[in-house]
């Protein structure tokens, strides 16, 4: 290898982005971050759709809509935990499903509390993130296809736990749970998914797995330098996400009061997770990003969703409109596209020798 | 590779196969020990009886054609994993057209052409701006099912011409499927173009070593994106077939033949990182696939359960192809992952204090 990469950095080094960040005042920083990007979008969503339908503005409608968006953002703040170490997990709808679906017959059959279902979803949630991560990392498969695999595994047994019957009927505690609010107009949902989100970011910040997750994603020669035990970091990583996961079914059990055979397929949250995650500005290359990115996108895109249904349009769109932006938050993301702008990329006449896909590590 | 021609030259004792050869013998195996079980299993396998036994091969050949498709991209290292939803809006396109009165041979040529466009705009998508094509194939999965569901409105179209529905669909020649035929056509072509022209060279080669395949002088863009033109083309091809075998289609018909495509090609020995393996490998592996299909179907499995083990089947296989293949000491899967993970430095080395 050492023979061919000296002509590759005589190439690379040249074409180098100017590093201005360092200059800019704080401030300046800061709005080039994604979070409050995001928090603008938001409201620019809401006042724009405000302006047309004044109705959209109702405290019920905020409400409902910061609500709607929990099961997803709890979702998407799993789905991050795998993204930060290079990973993907298209098996997180499934596992939202049998969490649920498991939790609410319980509930349904013997009256269990929801603080009895905590535990169980989590358990659950752990589990088969534990298998996603076995595979992944012991069977080395790469990620997407084992949680291909798993995800028509994990879905057929979600179909079969429920046979043809559905979760209908809950005690009275997770409708009050649903409908309940701690302060006018914050309910007991927002606060949940807050909480999730603080305690993950907390985890990811001040705790040395967390900070091994972000070690791994960037450089996992220099992870493994460092004495971090790499296989075992992936793994939890895996698990972590099914925990999430786990959890994120039970929020979903309490907001849509029931669920079935195709709880968390039916609403795309595979590819809405994901979505959240990328827009969020967490990178599937590893190593770069948080988690309250990706909550505050989970809100973006379903007040982008809602606005779009109150200007008229048709609902069966609304994966495309999804998959757009998807598209575009990574194509005008640098860290996404090979460390390469949408202006470099037209700026740049002749092909350069390619860099090194970043799904490789050079050893 | 193992398709360098010198190692071809090497004698070939069953001793001196190497892992290709061994994964491709172990296959025909499985096939066989397959026929014979459902032999046994099934009363009147091989006469076929409906939609089952040896002649309902129509109820997987799309499949495999998506599997041939979306083949060409795995050589080189990406994954396209919009090839199931394509092939429906293909289905989708080809049937407006003709409700709207268009002739059903031109309807299936611009569907065709639809389809192999939309795979050369996600190949440029990827290759110009340098994205996953694991994100972008994702979100195109999404856009072409929600088009899908637009463009087919209220009424999902039926109702083809009895002769397209023959040709395609339900017709036999000399007792053999239609869709048999043109599945060993496409089949054909691809073991000619990827064993048998310099383009399948560089697209094994592209999937091997980007960076070797560039100073060599091979277009790596170009030769990305003729993958994905390819395997939207036969995911378009496998839409009319659908369309053709069911007399109708929707929206929905293609997304799930995602998986058993990505199963097939991988089952059949193509290395998942791109750079390694053998096409009729994975045109045994899809016949494995269809007719474990059909003969749990029969045995009453159900549908649910099927594509359960069509999951199962691909982690299996995986895993046990690299566990084999780390055993055979060959490059491959595992040996160049394990460059992710390297072992520690021995001891003493300056870096260590």
């Amino acid at each position: 290898m050492s023979g061919i990469a000296s002509p590759v950095e005589h190439q690379v080094i040249p074409a180098q982005p100017r590093r201005r960040d360092s200059r800019r005042s704080a401030a300046l920083r800061l709005a080039r971050r994604r979070e409050p990007l995001l928090v603008v979008m938001t409201l620019a969503v809401f006042f724009l759709t405000t302006a047309l339908e004044p109705s959209f503005d109702t405290s019920g409608n905020i409400n409902f809509m910061l609500e709607s968006a929990m099961p997803l953002a709890v979702l998407a703040v799993g789905q991050t935990m795998v993204c930060l170490v290079r990973g993907i997990d298209v098996s997180v709808a499934p596992i939202l499903g049998i969490a649920a679906v498991s939790t609410g017959f319980l509930a349904q059959d013997d009256g269990s509390s929801y603080v009895l279902m905590l535990p169980l979803a989590l358990a659950i949630g752990a589990g088969l993130g534990l298998v996603n991560g076995l595979f992944v990392t012991y069977a080395r498969i790469p990620p997407i296809i084992t949680t291909l695999g798993t995800l028509s595994v994990y879905g057929g047994i979600e179909l079969s736990l429920v046979g043809s019957s559905a979760v209908q009927t809950l005690p009275n505690s997770y409708a009050t749970l649903n409908t309940g609010t701690i302060l006018p107009d914050i309910s007991y949902l927002l606060v949940i998914g807050v909480v999730v989100m603080i305690l993950a970011a907390l985890f990811l910040w001040r705790t040395t797995i967390g900070r091994a997750l972000y070690a791994v994603g960037n450089n996992v020669e220099a992870a493994f330098r460092a004495g971090i035990r790499v296989n075992a970091v992936l793994v939890s990583a895996y698990a972590l996400t099914g925990l999430i996961a786990g959890l994120a079914g039970l929020v979903y059990l309490v907001y849509y009061r029931g669920a079935e055979g195709g709880s968390g397929i039916t609403e795309n949250l595979n590819l809405l997770s994901i979505a959240a995650v990328l827009i969020g500005g967490t990178t599937l290359t590893g190593g770069k990003g948080g988690v309250v990115g990706p909550f505050l996108a989970s809100i973006f895109i379903t007040v982008a969703d809602e606005a779009v249904l109150v200007a008229g349009v048709n609902p069966d769109w609304q994966p495309a409109g999804v998959g757009v932006l998807l598209l575009l938050a990574i194509m005008l993301d640098r860290n996404q596209s090979g460390r390469r702008s949408l202006r470099e990329v037209l700026l740049a006449r002749h092909p350069k020798l390619p860099l090194t896909p970043p799904s490789e590590a050079t050893p | 590779m193992s398709t360098l021609p010198h190692e071809r030259a090497r004698p070939r004792s069953l001793r001196r196969l190497d892992a290709d050869q061994r994964w491709l013998a172990a296959l025909v195996g499985i096939l066989i020990a397959e026929l014979l079980f459902f032999n046994f299993s099934i009363s009147g396998f091989w006469s076929g009886s409906g939609s089952s036994g040896w002649l309902g091969t129509e109820t997987f050949t799309y499949t495999s054609i998506i599997a041939l498709g979306v083949m060409f991209v795995i050589f080189t290292g990406d994954i396209d994993l919009s090839v199931g939803a394509l092939a429906g809006f293909s289905g989708i396109v080809m049937g407006e057209l003709h409700l709207g009165g268009m002739n059903i041979w031109l309807a299936v040529v611009i569907a065709l052409l639809v389809s192999a466009a939309v795979g050369v705009l996600q190949g440029l998508i990827i290759t110009f701006f340098k994205l996953e094509s694991l994100l972008v194939t994702l979100a195109g999965q999404f856009i072409l099912g929600a088009s899908s569901v637009a463009y087919e409105g209220a009424v999902p179209p039926s109702s083809f011409p009895h002769h397209f529905v023959r040709l395609l669909g339900t017709g036999t020649v000399v007792g053999v499927p239609n869709q048999l035929i043109i599945f060993a056509v496409l089949a054909l072509l691809s073991v000619l173009i990827v064993h048998r022209t310099r383009f399948g060279r560089q697209l094994v080669l592209v999937g091997h070593n980007r960076d070797a395949a560039a100073y060599t002088g091979v277009r790596v863009s170009l030769t990305r994106v003729r993958a994905f033109t390819l395997s939207g083309l036969f995911a378009g091809i496998a839409g009319v077939i659908i369309a053709a075998t069911f007399n109708s289609v929707t929206d929905y018909i293609g997304t799930p033949l995602l998986l058993p495509a990505i199963t097939a090609v991988v089952l059949g020995g193509v290395n998942i990182f791109g750079g390694g393996g053998r096409v009729p490998g994975v045109i045994i592996a899809t016949f494995i696939l269809g007719l474990l299909t059909i003969g749990l179907l029969d045995d009453g499995v159900g549908n649910n359960a099927t594509s359960m083990a069509t999951g199962v089947l691909l982690l299996v296989a995986l895993t046990v192809k690299g566990v084999m293949d780390r055993r055979l000491g060959l490059p491959s899967l595992g040996d160049r992952l394990r460059g992710r993970f390297p072992p520690a430095p021995p001891a003493g080395s300056p870096e260590v204090t």
